[in-house]
């Protein structure tokens, strides 16, 4: 009997195993999708890539921070503020996350005394 | 050393995939223009208050320089260039009530008569200040010796002259000749040698300032460098 449960309580932790690995590997693969659609301008299916990628890997800093490029470039910047800080919250010493989060305050903080509004500008 | 060997190589995957790629991009970030206009007003600009230091104003290079003529002349060119307002001068004999920039931007009635003579929707005056500062001085330099190779710090002479260009902006409602908005933009250039010609660097300070003047009336757009990963 304890031979059985150890046998189903491997299998399951093997299976979970392959599911988040799986899941790592899909989240990089729209990673890299999003950002060469990116690189082509192509923000908004930049963005789609990089939220499917956050829903595989929620945990994942680098989509987050290509998220709130993606955004930052479509005019959506209160979205982008919420992504630059999630991204900053996951990998607080990440050299590129802090710098472009850096600027984009910048540039917000001129932009809302602009237009008066912290809202969203889509 | 096989056990080792698939250690190492597990060690340089895992240090790949944390280190990733990274690729930096170019966005062009809109900026939305500062008044609430629907981009066809007619559009009177009036005369600006010139500010001058009693000591910079003996300078005979200002002299030579038509600050409200070239500064009316550059916002106009611009303004019908990049907008589709309707831009039109105030006549030349009009004077401003007053000296003082505080007072000017509190006289209501008169920036509504302003606009009625016109008949403009809107009316824009302000201050400009435009300052030639010598900057030339002795500066401490490093020097290698040809002889003997040791480095030396010496005194030299260096020649710089440097513009500054100061604007504030009033802008005004036609119609009720209340204050709309009221904003400030500076530029400092440095040019190499004292005898930089004036014009030039009055130029060199409006192309810098062009894209804040023009985002006053229109929307603009901003590059701005991001980085992305790109795994």
């Amino acid at each position: 009997m304890r031979r059985w449960i150890g046998i189903v309580v491997a299998l399951f932790l093997f299976a979970w195993g392959c599911t988040s690995y799986s899941n790592t590997e899909r989240s990089k693969s729209q990673i890299a999708f999003g950002a060469s659609v990116a690189r082509q301008g192509l923000w908004r299916e930049a963005a789609f890539r990089f939220e499917q990628a956050i829903a595989k890997d929620p945990g994942n800093a680098r989509a987050h921070n290509n998220l709130a490029v993606a955004l930052e470039a479509s005019g959506e910047f209160a979205r982008a503020l919420v992504e630059y800080k999630k991204a900053l919250d996951l990998a607080p010493n990440d050299t590129y996350i802090r710098r472009n989060y850096a600027r984009f305050a910048e540039f917000y903080t001129s932009y809302t005394r602009t237009t008066g509004k912290a809202a969203s500008a889509s | 050393m096989h056990r080792r060997l698939s250690l190492l190589a597990a060690l340089l995957l895992c240090a790949s995939s944390a280190l990733g790629g990274v690729s930096q991009v170019r966005l062009k970030l809109p900026l939305k223009p500062r008044l609430p206009l629907r981009g066809n007003e007619r559009i009177v600009l009036a005369p600006f208050l010139i500010v001058t230091e009693t000591e910079k104003a003996r300078d005979k290079r200002l002299a030579n320089v038509d600050l409200q003529g070239e500064f009316h002349r550059f916002l106009k060119k611009q303004l019908e260039k990049k907008t589709k307002l309707e831009v039109t001068e105030a006549p030349s004999d009009l004077k401003l009530p007053t000296q003082n920039l505080t007072e000017l931007s509190r006289a209501t009635e008169f920036w509504r008569a302003v606009g009625a003579t016109a008949n403009a929707d809107i009316v824009v005056s302000g201050s400009l200040e435009f300052r030639i500062e010598d900057r030339s001085g002795y500066k401490t330099e490093e020097y290698i010796s040809p002889i003997n190779g040791q480095t030396y710090y010496r005194q030299v002479y260096v020649e710089q002259t440097g513009f500054l260009f100061d604007i504030v902006f009033l802008v005004f409602d036609g119609r009720s000749g209340e204050r709309l908005l009221q904003d400030e933009f500076k530029d400092f250039r440095q040019t190499g040698g004292r005898r930089a010609d004036e014009l030039q660097g009055l130029f060199e300070n409006l192309f810098s300032l062009e894209n804040q003047i023009l985002n006053l009336f229109v929307a603009r757009e901003r590059e701005a460098d991001r980085y992305i990963f790109t795994d």
